[in-house]
């Protein structure tokens, strides 16, 4: 009769965190599992169900280290009672957790046994879920290096692009099953990710036209933020392609569902991407107008890296229109956050620019005479826009690095 | 001068593209995760049962 009562309580417990957990608040859900595990079962299948609940729930909490913990439990517990089935899905929870933490290798061994045994039980869906699941381990551990390092998409060392090419593969095996099955929802992820790693391997073309079938699939299901996320990734592509305006108009498209979802900051990172390529298309003025934007919400938002990104922007934009008072203010600006968040490069940055402006302005100078000598001269593609040294320089270098000639090579 | 390329190679090597372009985040597609269920579990569990309390009424007729 005790047992009874307490089985019973165990169930109640576990059936009002699943209530809530889909109801969205995990957090509360945890707490009801939990006390559902104290209670405890006889019953290992109910059990297992509770480990992986409870594992989804922390990972959407973002508590990777107390999901990698439950999910274990579960796939030790699915093992035991010899549940295939259980086994493959903790396998492919455990992959993907291990992949958040940064561990690949495990991940990819975890990810594989989710993908062995739904083969093995002719699980098709399982299967397209496994092969979705190793993508994305095979695509986080290229970018994990790739990001490391000052590359370009598509100028990644050998080891980074193979990673990718893997990643490529298993979405478009993904692509292949989902798309028998008709799962258009499924379909859409695939085509969202494959777009980012054909991104990375620098396949612009294959990136957009990825990403088109994406937003094709968002607007299908009305699914605004995937919207979103598409313009976005082809805003980035066709800034690669060189075909600035085209991306300008992909980052508005960006901006405005941005601003209709109320996601502050998605809408600065959208205004500061269409600085950015204001930036290219040499549109100074609209340039500043939304790096200025960017830099009032990353004020409000308390983000003091964007800040001083915006800053950055805003001295490289006032100094190619020759307004070298507010572009000292912005290098100054921009000094003065590099040192509170510890940036030391872009310290340095804003160092080797205020000793130019300063300079220009003839002003004292004040910090390391010995780098005032060091004028870069101007290399020709300024035409008739002012000249101020060094940063003018890089960016005009940035410029001839994008011009579609290059990105032809890429292709 | 040797100290202006110096400071050429430093600014190349501290300003990389990536500061101006990159920003622009990847954005990828959520995770999806594996889900079990206790109330699947107890529903087929509770079918189960009724499966067979139809059926042993059935051969008891």
């Amino acid at each position: 009769h005790v047992r009874y009562r307490m089985e019973a309580s165990c169930l109640e417990l576990a059936l009002e965190g699943e209530r809530l957990c889909k109801a969205g608040d995990c957090r509360a859900g945890v707490s009801f599992f939990e006390a559902a595990v104290q209670v405890g079962t006889e019953d290992l299948k109910t059990l297992s169900a509770i480990y992986s609940q409870l594992g989804n729930a922390y990972f959407y909490l973002h508590e990777y280290t107390k999901a990698l913990e439950y999910h274990h439990h579960d796939l030790t517990l699915a093992r035991t009672i010899g549940d295939q089935l259980g086994e493959a899905k903790a396998s492919g929870n455990l992959g993907n957790t291990l992949k958040i933490l940064g561990n690949y290798e495990e991940a990819i061994v975890c990810c594989q046994r989710h993908l062995d045994i739904s083969r093995d039980l002719s699980d098709k869906v399982g299967e397209a879920r496994a092969l979705y699941n190793l993508g994305n381990v095979y695509h986080s551990k290229g970018k994990s290096v790739a990001c490391a390092g000052t590359h370009d998409p598509g100028e990644f060392p050998e080891d980074v692009k193979a990673a990718l090419r893997k990643a490529a593969d298993y979405y478009e095996e993904n692509l292949t099953i989902v798309t028998e099955l008709g799962d258009r929802a499924a379909q859409g992820r695939a085509y969202g990710n494959l777009g980012n790693t054909h991104y990375l391997l620098g396949n612009f073309r294959s990136a957009v036209i990825a990403h088109e079938q994406r937003l094709l699939i968002a607007k299908e299901f009305g699914d605004r933020a995937a919207e979103r996320r598409a313009y976005s990734n082809l805003g980035n592509a066709y800034i690669f392609l060189g075909e600035f305006e085209t991306a300008a108009e992909y980052y508005k498209k960006t901006l405005q569902l941005a601003r209709q979802l109320t996601d502050r900051a998605v809408e600065a990172q959208a205004c500061y991407s269409l600085g950015n390529t204001y930036t290219l298309l040499q549109d100074y003025e609209k340039a500043i107008d939304y790096h200025l934007k960017h830099l009032a919400i990353a004020e409000e938002l308390n983000d003091r890296i964007g800040e001083g990104r915006a800053c950055w922007s805003l001295g490289n934009a006032y100094t190619a229109l020759g307004n070298h008072d507010q572009a000292l203010h912005y290098a100054e600006k921009h000094l003065d956050i590099s040192r509170e968040v510890g940036d030391k490069t872009g310290e340095l940055t804003a160092k080797l620019n205020l000793s130019d402006l300063q300079m220009v302005l003839g002003l004292s100078f004040s910090t390391n005479n010995s780098m005032t000598e060091n004028h870069i001269p101007d290399n020709g593609l300024n035409g008739t826009r002012p000249r101020a040294g060094r940063r003018h320089s890089m960016e005009n270098m940035e410029l001839m690095k994008l011009t579609p000639e290059k990105v032809q090579d890429w292709n | 001068s040797s100290s202006n390329q110096q400071v050429t190679e430093l600014q190349t090597k501290v300003v990389p593209s990536k500061q101006i372009l990159h920003s622009d985040n990847m954005e990828m597609e959520p995770e999806t995760m594996e889900t079990k269920s206790v109330t699947e579990y107890f529903s087929k569990l509770h079918m189960g049962s009724a499966v067979y309390s139809c059926t042993t009424k059935r051969k008891s007729k």
